[in-house]
C-alpha cells in the first residue's frame, strides 16, 4: 500500500468577514499518495485555493490537521513543499537564474551551488540560454516556467500549483500543462495542482478531487484512468468527455445553487 | 547601442552649450532687455567679483537646506512607509493628503515668520511642511505598486521576516525611496530659497531679492547661478545613488 504524502485530516477553515464568520472549508478529508497527480477543482469561492494555502503551511486550518510526510503542516516548509501560484511573481529585480535560485539563498546555500542548481532547474523547464533574462524581458509563460523552476529548486517531494496557468493565453496553456506532465514525468513528484479549467484538470491529472460551493466539502472524487503519457488526440475520445461531463455536472449543480 | 547613447549624450551637450550660448548673446544683441536678462559672462563675473559676499550667504542656505531635508525627507519617506503598509490608514488618509498637497502652502510663510521670526527656524519650519506632504505621497505610490505577491511568495519559498524585509521589501522599495528624495530634495530647496526671498536677514534667496531691489541684475543671476550649482549637485547625487541602488538590488 502506498503511504500518504499528503494528509488532510478533517480540516475545516472559518474566516471572520465584516464580523460575520464564513466557512471556507468543512470536513475535508483527503490522502495523496506518493507521486500522484492531483486535479481540485469547484465553483467559484469555493476554498479550493484555500486547501492549497493550508498545505503550504500560509495559514492553519480552524479545525483538522494538514500532514506532510507524516509531519503536522505549522508553517511554511519549503524543502518538502514547493509552491507555485497563479502569478509568477518574480522579484522583477533578480535575473532568472537568480529568481530560481532565490529559495537555495534564503537557506544559505553556497552561491557556486545554488547557481549550479537553478542552472539544471532552468534546464528542466526549457529554459536554458535565458538565465541572466530579467523578469520583464520574458512572456508570461517563459516566467511562469522560471516560477516552476523555482518551485522544483529544493525538490521537494510536493509541488502545489494554485491556478498556474489561469492568466496565460490557450496555446500557452496547452504547451505548459504538456511541459508539466514531461516535468512531473521525470521528476515523479506528489502534485497538487487547483484550476477552473475541467479540461485541464482532466488531461493533466490522475484523479480529481471536486468542491462544492461554500463551504467547501469534497462531492467527488473522480479516477482518471486514462493512459499516460497523455495526447491531445485523447482530449476528442469519449472516455475523456465522460469525466469532464462527470464532474461538470456537480459544478452546474453547485453553480446554481 | 553605445552609438546612440552617445549620440544622445552629444545632443544634451549641444543643448546646454546653446542655452549657455544664447543666455550670452540674446542679452548683447539687444533682443532681449539685460535688464531682464543680463549676459551670462557679466552674471558669473559679478559672482566672482563679489564672492565673498555670495559665499558668506550659502553656510546660512545650506544648514537650513541640510535640515528641511532631513525632516522632509526622512520624515515623509518614513510616514509614508508606514502608512503604505496599513491598509486603513491608507484608505483614511490618502485623500485627506492629496487634499493638502493642493493647498499652495506658501501662504503659510508670513505665519511661519511670526510663529519662528527672521532666521533659519522659519525656512526650516517652511521647507520642510512644503517638501513632506510631496515626499510623502511618492513614498506611498511606491509602495501601493508593490504587488502584494512577492510579500506572499517570499513567505511560502520559507524567507524569515528579517529576510523578507532584507531581500524583498527593502529592494523593491528603493526606487520609490529614490524618486522621494528626488522630488522631496527639489522641494525643499525651492522652500527654502523662496522663504529667505519673501522674509530673511541671510541667506542666498535674501541675496538674491536685496539685488532685486537694487535693480541690479547680473548680481540676481550670480545667486541664480548657485541656486542652480546647488540643484545640480543634488541631481548628481542622486544619480550616484541610483546606481548604488542598482547594484545593491542585483546583488
Amino acid at each position: 500500500m502506498t503511504r500518504a504524502q499528503v494528509a488532510i485530516r478533517g480540516v475545516s477553515q472559518r474566516f471572520g468577514v465584516d464580523g460575520a464568520s464564513v466557512t471556507a472549508l468543512d470536513g475535508i478529508d483527503l490522502d495523496v499518495p506518493d507521486s500522484q497527480f492531483v486535479s481540485v477543482v469547484g465553483p467559484s469561492g469555493c476554498g479550493k485555493s484555500t486547501l492549497l494555502s493550508l498545505v503550504a503551511g500560509l495559514r492553519q486550518p480552524s479545525s483538522g490537521s494538514v500532514l506532510c510526510d507524516g509531519e503536522l503542516i505549522t508553517a511554511p516548509m519549503p524543502r518538502k513543499v514547493g509552491m507555485i501560484f497563479q502569478e509568477a511573481n518574480l522579484l522583477p529585480w533578480l535575473s532568472a537564474i537568480d529568481n530560481v535560485a532565490f529559495p537555495l539563498k534564503l537557506r544559505r546555500v553556497p552561491k557556486a551551488e545554488r547557481l549550479e542548481a537553478a542552472a539544471r532547474m532552468l534546464d528542466l523547464t526549457g529554459l536554458a540560454g535565458f538565465e541572466s533574462r530579467l523578469p520583464h524581458q520574458l512572456s508570461g509563460g517563459m516566467k511562469q516556467r522560471v516560477a516552476i523552476a523555482r518551485g522544483l529548486v529544493q525538490n521537494p517531494a510536493v509541488l502545489l500549483m494554485d491556478e498556474p496557468f489561469a492568466s496565460l493565453d490557450e496555446q500557452t496553456r496547452m504547451v505548459l500543462g504538456d511541459e508539466l506532465l514531461r516535468i512531473w514525468s521525470e521528476t515523479r513528484k506528489t502534485v497538487l495542482f487547483v484550476t477552473h479549467s475541467l479540461h485541464e484538470a482532466v488531461y493533466l491529472a490522475d484523479r480529481v478531487i471536486v468542491l462544492s460551493a461554500r463551504p467547501g466539502r469534497i462531492v467527488d472524487d473522480v479516477p482518471v484512468s486514462l493512459p499516460r503519457p497523455r495526447t491531445f488526440a485523447m482530449t476528442s475520445t469519449e472516455a475523456f468527455g465522460v469525466l469532464k461531463d462527470r464532474i461538470w455536472q456537480h459544478i452546474r449543480h453547485a453553480e446554481r445553487a | 547601442m553605445i552609438r546612440s547613447s552617445r549620440g544622445l549624450r552629444l545632443s544634451q551637450a549641444a543643448l546646454y552649450v546653446g542655452i549657455l550660448v544664447a543666455w550670452e548673446v540674446l542679452p548683447r544683441s539687444g533682443m532681449v532687455p539685460r535688464l531682464f536678462v543680463p549676459p551670462l559672462s557679466e552674471a558669473l563675473e559679478t559672482l566672482v567679483r563679489d564672492r565673498r559676499e555670495y559665499l558668506g550667504s550659502l553656510p546660512a542656505t545650506l544648514g537650513e537646506i541640510l535640515v528641511s531635508y532631513a525632516i522632509a525627507c526622512g520624515g515623509g519617506i518614513l510616514a509614508g512607509q508606514l502608512i503604505a503598509s496599513v491598509p486603513a490608514a491608507r484608505r483614511m488618509l490618502l485623500p485627506v493628503l492629496r487634499g493638502a498637497y493642493a493647498v499652495p502652502l506658501v501662504v503659510l510663510y508670513p505665519v511661519m515668520m511670526v510663529w519662528f521670526g527672521l532666521g533659519s527656524e522659519s525656512k526650516i519650519a517652511f521647507a520642510s511642511i512644503y517638501a513632506f506632504i510631496p515626499t510623502m505621497l511618492t513614498a506611498i505610490a511606491g509602495v501601493a505598486a508593490l504587488s502584494p505577491g512577492l510579500a506572499e511568495t517570499a513567505h511560502a519559498l520559507g524567507a524569515t521576516r528579517t529576510q523578507q524585509i532584507l531581500y524583498v521589501a527593502l529592494p523593491a522599495s528603493l526606487p520609490s525611496i529614490v524618486a522621494a528624495l528626488r522630488l522631496g530634495g527639489a522641494l525643499v530647496i525651492v522652500g527654502v530659497i523662496v522663504a529667505e526671498m519673501l522674509g530673511a536677514a541671510d541667506g542666498l534667496g535674501f541675496l538674491i531679492t536685496r539685488q532685486r531691489t537694487l535693480l541690479n541684475s547680473p548680481g540676481v543671476y550670480a545667486g541664480i547661478i548657485l541656486v542652480l550649482a546647488m540643484t545640480g549637485l543634488h541631481e548628481a547625487l542622486l544619480r550616484r545613488l541610483e546606481r548604488k541602488v542598482a547594484a545593491y538590488r542585483e546583488s
